[in-house]
């Protein structure tokens, strides 16, 4: 039952009781025109011809004109004798005085009406029943003489080659409207399947997508028509889809591959801890082993849900008014020891006027998280610079973060920012990095309508530059 | 039996190592995919343990590698990527089986018995030559029900011999085997161990188990009179 439901099956359906509407109108209309048109001929024919007899009569002839006088009449009118013409004259009783010869020893019946009616000069049309299967189709006309019925002719004719052309037309159209719905229909439904198809097509690749194959793509072979609009803009949709999905599974997998490291560790050490009796200082080393991998835990859920608030439009940005100067200055102060203990050199400059919009700890967490990174990858003896400048010509605050670290390469510069995107995971794992810590910076800059960019080389070190719409 | 782990993750690597020489296993390790290549290539391992997430060389390709040389020592594979492309993945490159990160300690332990029972072809359970019964899950030895107290080494030692019970077994498969990286060939210490377990093993000089062949190594045999 699922056709009777399908747009192919309506297109047709319609199509075809539309096509047939007009077919159906088309030939009543033809074949009323032609019955009509074909009766009147006939009438106007008999008419004449009795109009004929009438004159013929009312000439010195006079009303007892022979049957054979009416052939010779008919003969010198028209040039031939007509058949299927029958003539017959009437006086005025109504009582016959002569006939054609093909009505042999028939007579045309004439009614008390039509009598009546041409006593009083009217002429009648009617049809009656005489002989064989078609009817005849009789004029009654009266002979008059200074207004008084003399005499009547009636001038019949078969109704056998009018009838025949209708029976034949009527036959024809049964035939041939049915034959041409029938034409219609499959033509119809096969235009409806080729148009159709395109769309049967995207249903099927829609339904393997639901299933979760986002390789798919739809053919398209006509690319200006409706649906290879769809069909295009449908693929489009899907490489949207395909894309994002891809982004969800892949930061599922790292997330999930982050979490598992520390937890693989932590499961492997208790266990191997406790399939037998061991030293204290054993015990301690275990523990405090697993200490790390639970603060290393609980910094990328922290850092997780920070990105996935973000992501959902979830965390509130409170707008104050901040000196960037004065921020980056506390960020400084944090970090001496940090840096003192590995032995880098970290200096801060500020310039200019530095105020900016925004929220406070967001920002903060932005500086420090920049320049602890660059910390990380500074070894001892190298150099941070952490420099706050305001540029009121183009009205912006930048917050430079420069080392003479390891420095990024080409190929990994354009994914730093990446979630989970490590250029070195060992190095990344040992000094206790999420790897979520850039993609947080990114984030921070893009709420406050900033923009965040990296240059770096390797062994010389990086600068990373965030630049933030200065408040005047 | 030897055992490679290669494990990109110091910690993870330094706890396998730990609790496999615990089960007297001889236990290496590798820090990533050239090294771990190296490793194979140099040593006679009877099992690796293989991380997919590997710095410099992926463990699948490693895994591809190694079966390329057509060497055939099992693989058990270790990663935090659990769907099913990838453990199929891990499987058809040669991997001999598959266990996902966090595990279980004593899973890991009851799948690398597996690995060298399949290897051995050896059934399920206890090794049996003659009245002489090791248990390789509980490491107890026992001589005609009487409990043997062994050193790690020289169970390892014992369970070599026992598994490779009535064929000769040289020095070199005993170092390659029993002993980890850091053994110094040139020295005696495998016949010292071996006749440290004869004394334990071999208390009646008339029942014999352990023979020496001359110049080649030993062999795990119950003779009925004590001549070779």
């Amino acid at each position: 039952m699922m056709l009777f439901k399908t747009i192919k099956f309506k297109l047709t359906l319609w199509y075809v009781v539309i096509l047939g509407i007009i077919l159906s109108s088309f030939s009543f209309f033809l074949y009323f025109t032609l019955a009509d048109s074909l009766y009147t001929g006939v009438d106007n024919k008999i008419k004449t011809m009795a109009e004929i007899v009438v004159s013929s009569a009312r000439s010195p002839f006079g009303a007892g004109t022979s049957i054979t006088d009416l052939d010779q009449i008919m003969t010198e009118r028209f040039g031939i004798r007509p058949l299927g013409r029958f003539i017959q004259i009437l006086d005025e009783s109504g009582k016959v005085g002569g006939r054609s010869t093909n009505l042999r020893d028939m007579q045309i019946p004439i009614s008390v009406q039509t009598l009546t009616a041409a006593s009083k000069g009217k002429t009648t049309f009617e049809t009656v029943q005489v002989m064989g299967k078609y009817p005849l189709r009789v004029v009654t006309m009266p002979i008059t003489e200074n207004e008084r019925m003399v005499g009547i002719v009636q001038v019949g004719s078969s109704l056998e080659g009018v009838e025949e052309a209708l029976h034949e037309l009527l036959i024809i159209l049964l035939i041939a409207v049915p034959a041409a719905l029938l034409f219609a229909s499959a033509g119809g439904l096969f235009l409806a399947n080729k148009a159709l198809r395109p769309v049967d097509e995207i249903t099927q690749i829609a339904r393997r997508i639901g299933s979760g194959d986002l390789n798919q793509r739809i053919r398209i072979k006509r690319v200006n028509d409706e649906l290879g609009r769809l069909a295009s803009t449908f693929n489009e949709m899907i490489a949207k889809l395909e894309r994002s999905f891809r982004q969800v599974r892949r930061f599922t997998a790292d997330a999930s591959h982050e979490l598992k490291t520390p937890l693989t560790i932590l499961r492997g050490e208790v266990e191997v801890g406790l399939k037998k009796k061991r030293g204290m200082k054993e015990y301690q080393r275990i523990l405090a082993s697993n200490l790390e991998e639970i603060s290393r835990m609980s910094r990328i859920v922290d850092d997780l849900l920070t990105l996935s608030r973000a992501d959902m439009g979830e965390l509130t940005m409170v707008h104050e008014e901040i000196k960037l100067s004065s921020l980056a200055r506390e960020v400084w102060e944090d970090l001496q020891i940090l840096a003192q203990g590995k032995g880098v050199q970290l200096n801060f400059m500020d310039d200019g006027f530095t105020t900016v919009e925004g929220d406070p700890l967001f920002l903060r967490q932005l500086i420090l998280n920049l320049t602890e990174n660059g910390l990380k990858y500074t070894p001892s003896g190298g150099k941070v610079q952490l420099k706050v400048e305001g540029d009121r010509d183009q009205g912006v605050v930048r917050i430079f973060v420069s080392d003479t670290g390891v420095g990024i390469s080409q190929k990994d510069l354009k994914r730093v920012f990446d979630r989970f995107f490590r250029v070195d995971q060992a190095r990344s794992r040992e000094t206790g990095g999420t790897g979520l810590g850039l993609s947080i910076c990114q984030w921070i800059v893009h709420a406050h309508e900033g923009q965040i960019a990296v240059e770096s080389k390797v062994g010389k070190g990086s600068t990373f530059t965030v630049t933030l719409p200065l408040k005047d | 039996m030897r055992i490679l782990v290669v494990e990109d993750e110091k910690k993870v690597a330094s706890f396998l190592k730990k609790g496999l020489e615990e089960e007297y296993y001889a236990v290496d390790c590798a820090y990533d995919g050239e090294e771990a290549l190296f490793m194979v290539e140099t040593n006679d391992y009877d099992l690796v343990i293989l991380d997919i997430m590997l710095p410099k060389i992926d463990g699948l390709e490693v895994l591809e590698r190694v079966r390329d040389k057509g060497l055939t020592i099992p693989v058990l594979m270790l990663t935090a990527k659990d769907s099913v492309e990838d453990v199929v993945r891990g499987l058809d490159a040669g991997g001999d089986d598959y266990l996902t990160k966090p595990f279980a300690f004593a899973e890991l332990l009851a799948r690398v018995r597996a690995l060298f029972r399949r290897k051995e072809r050896e059934p399920a359970g206890e090794l049996r030559v003659a009245d002489l019964v090791l248990d390789p899950v509980a490491h107890k030895v026992s001589r005609g029900g009487e409990e043997i107290e062994l050193t790690a080494k020289e169970y390892a030692l014992l369970e070599y011999l026992m598994r490779h019970a009535n064929r000769v077994v040289t020095r070199t498969m005993i170092t390659e085997h029993v002993w980890d990286y850091h053994f110094d060939p040139m020295t005696n210490v495998i016949d010292v161990y071996v006749n440290h377990l004869r004394k334990k093993v071999d208390p009646n000089s008339s029942r014999r188990l352990i023979h020496t062949i001359r110049g080649v190594g030993y062999i795990l045999k119950e003779i009925g009179d004590d001549a070779v």
